[in-house]
């Protein structure tokens, strides 16, 4: 006779979950909470409720400056990561390159390494070459801790696609480019979309590269929040940070209505 | 013509270049900016790291930090992956979704909410305050406590999802053949799930007392300047005082540290395991 699990063991797991979450979730509530408060303070619970601080944060040249820098190098990382990782994804799924296992490690490397790191490696290196940080090397640094990703879902892909619909694709006559482009591709595109997605979340979130490579003119939008935070906060910082958590609520809706959260969560 | 190795080649090239470029080659040159001094190689930044009683307290705070989060983060982590995997499919995302939402959100803002919660007004102390568990003087904000809750909120996730990856793949079958040959629940739990999920566990716990280790963000906000952890220091070596060799030297030292802790944790599971 198998003894059924006790009462006080399920309320005690409904009680860890319930707790759970509320740890999970605290920093982002309060932070809409700050966010729609009347008061001239950080203030939690709120008094009073108002938009206030959404105009003042629309009407910032430095927040709205910061996420116009935001969105130009996520936009880039995004295209970038994916094009390069669903690429160098292809070539380490055939498993025709003599150095493929090696590969496939190298491009997961940057998961693998603290990325204050690597961020001072990348300030070291590049200011030592060009006397400056540009944009571009922020945004190929937030490539390449994208890459992983971008790879990692493409393979998850590609190991669950059909390897015999190239090779028909080939014996009725399609060449190189129209096997890749119109089989290979194809197959990938759930991967790729998924990864780019988290190549967007990544670089516009990011804020230990930002911090280390940031410049007079090359200060993201989170680096613009530790800036507020490291002196005065007033309740504008939450409003920015409740546009950006609004932004990931998003993406993850999009992930999740287009190929599943489950899917990836345990991969 | 072009064969199957060139075509793969050429898919492959351009990821290789931007990691040559933009990876490797970095952090070989910091490496080796980590021992050049103004004539010739040097361990100067080295020793002066490790004979300064404040470095060495940086480097003690930070590795007693980080296990402590690394612990409790698999303590929560560990139970709710395992209740997780026994909702149905709609709870079950709901789950994931707080799971995943934190995991997704900038480490800043989440950051500003615990700083919120945590200053001497916010709604923590009060309540401590209030149930009369501690003094009028308590406060969280600018201490050790504060980082570690903290950081647990943003590593939770980490150790959730690498042990879930790992209890997802178990064939529920061993659990019920344990129940059934009579094992009570908590048995079940302790002699077959605990066992199966411990790579999840060692994985998620690497990872934890990684990314705990070389977190800077968490710890600056909510342990302020008096708080430091070793992190916090390079930041500061890099902005404030900018010494860049001793930026490198501690960054070394960070890297060698996790490598040396880590290595023999992996010996010993996958021995148990192999």
């Amino acid at each position: 006779m198998v003894r059924a699990v006790p009462v006080w063991l399920r309320l005690a797991g409904v009680v860890f979950v319930v707790l759970t979450a509320l740890v999970l979730l605290a920093p982002l509530i309060v932070v809409v909470g700050v966010s729609i408060s009347e008061s001239q303070f950080i203030a939690f619970p709120p008094n009073g409720l108002s938009l206030r601080w959404y105009e003042a944060v629309l009407s910032s040249d430095a927040y709205l400056g910061a996420g116009w820098i935001s969105l130009q190098i996520a936009a880039l990382v995004t295209v970038l990561a994916t094009l390069v990782g669903g690429a160098a994804a292809i070539a380490i799924h055939r498993r025709q390159l003599p150095f493929s296992e090696l590969l496939a490690t190298a491009f997961l490397s940057p998961l693998v390494l603290p990325t204050i790191i690597y961020a001072i490696g990348m300030l070291m290196f590049w200011s030592a070459a060009f006397g400056t940080v540009t944009p571009m090397v922020l945004a190929l640094s937030h490539t390449v801790i994208a890459l992983p990703y971008v790879v990692r879902t493409t393979l998850a892909v590609l190991s669950e696609a059909d390897p015999f619909l190239e090779e028909a694709a080939r014996t009725m006559g399609a060449n190189r480019l129209q096997r890749l482009w119109l089989v290979v591709v194809p197959q990938c595109l759930p991967g790729l979309a998924a990864g780019a997605f988290f190549a967007f979340n990544i670089s516009f979130d990011e804020a230990v590269l930002s911090l280390f490579l940031r410049g007079p003119t090359l200060t993201t939008l989170p680096v613009q929040i530790y800036g507020q935070l490291e002196f005065s906060p007033d309740p504008s910082v939450a409003a920015v940070s409740t546009i950006m958590i609004a932004l990931t609520i998003a993406l993850i809706a999009i992930i999740e209505r287009m190929l599943g959260l489950n899917r990836f969560a345990s991969a | 013509m072009i064969n199957d190795r060139t075509e793969n080649l050429l898919l492959a090239v351009p990821g290789i270049l931007l990691l040559a470029l933009a990876f490797f080659l970095p952090i070989a040159q910091m490496l080796a900016l980590s021992v050049s001094g103004p004539d010739g190689p040097t361990l100067a930044p080295f020793e002066r790291f490790l004979s300064d009683p404040y470095y060495l307290g940086i480097l003690w705070r930070t590795v007693r930090l980080s296990l402590l989060i690394t612990v409790i983060c698999a303590a929560i982590g560990f139970p709710l992956a395992y209740i997780m995997t026994k909702v149905g499919p709609r709870v079950r995302l709901w789950l994931v979704v707080m799971v995943i939402l934190p995991l997704m959100t900038s480490v800043v803002v989440r950051t500003f909410g615990w700083m919120v919660l945590l200053s001497r007004s916010g709604l923590i102390p009060e309540l401590l305050r209030d149930m009369g568990l501690v003094g009028r003087s308590f406060a969280l904000m600018q201490t050790e406590a504060a980082i570690v809750i903290g950081m647990v909120q943003v590593l939770l996730p980490f150790m959730a999802l690498s042990v879930l990856g790992v209890l997802t793949r178990i064939d529920a079958r061993l659990e019920e053949a344990a129940r059934t040959m009579g094992c009570s629940f908590l048995q079940t739990i302790r002699t077959v799930v605990l066992p199966l999920a411990l790579p999840g566990i060692v994985a998620g716990s690497l990872l934890c007392f990684t990314l705990s280790a070389s977190s800077f963000v968490t710890p600056s906000l909510l342990g302020g300047a008096r708080i430091q952890v070793l992190a916090a220091s390079i930041y500061r070596s890099v902005t404030a005082t900018p010494d860049w060799p001793f930026a490198a030297a501690q960054a070394v030292i960070l890297f060698a540290g996790i490598l040396l802790l880590l290595i023999p944790y992996i010996r010993l599971t996958g021995a148990r395991h192999g």
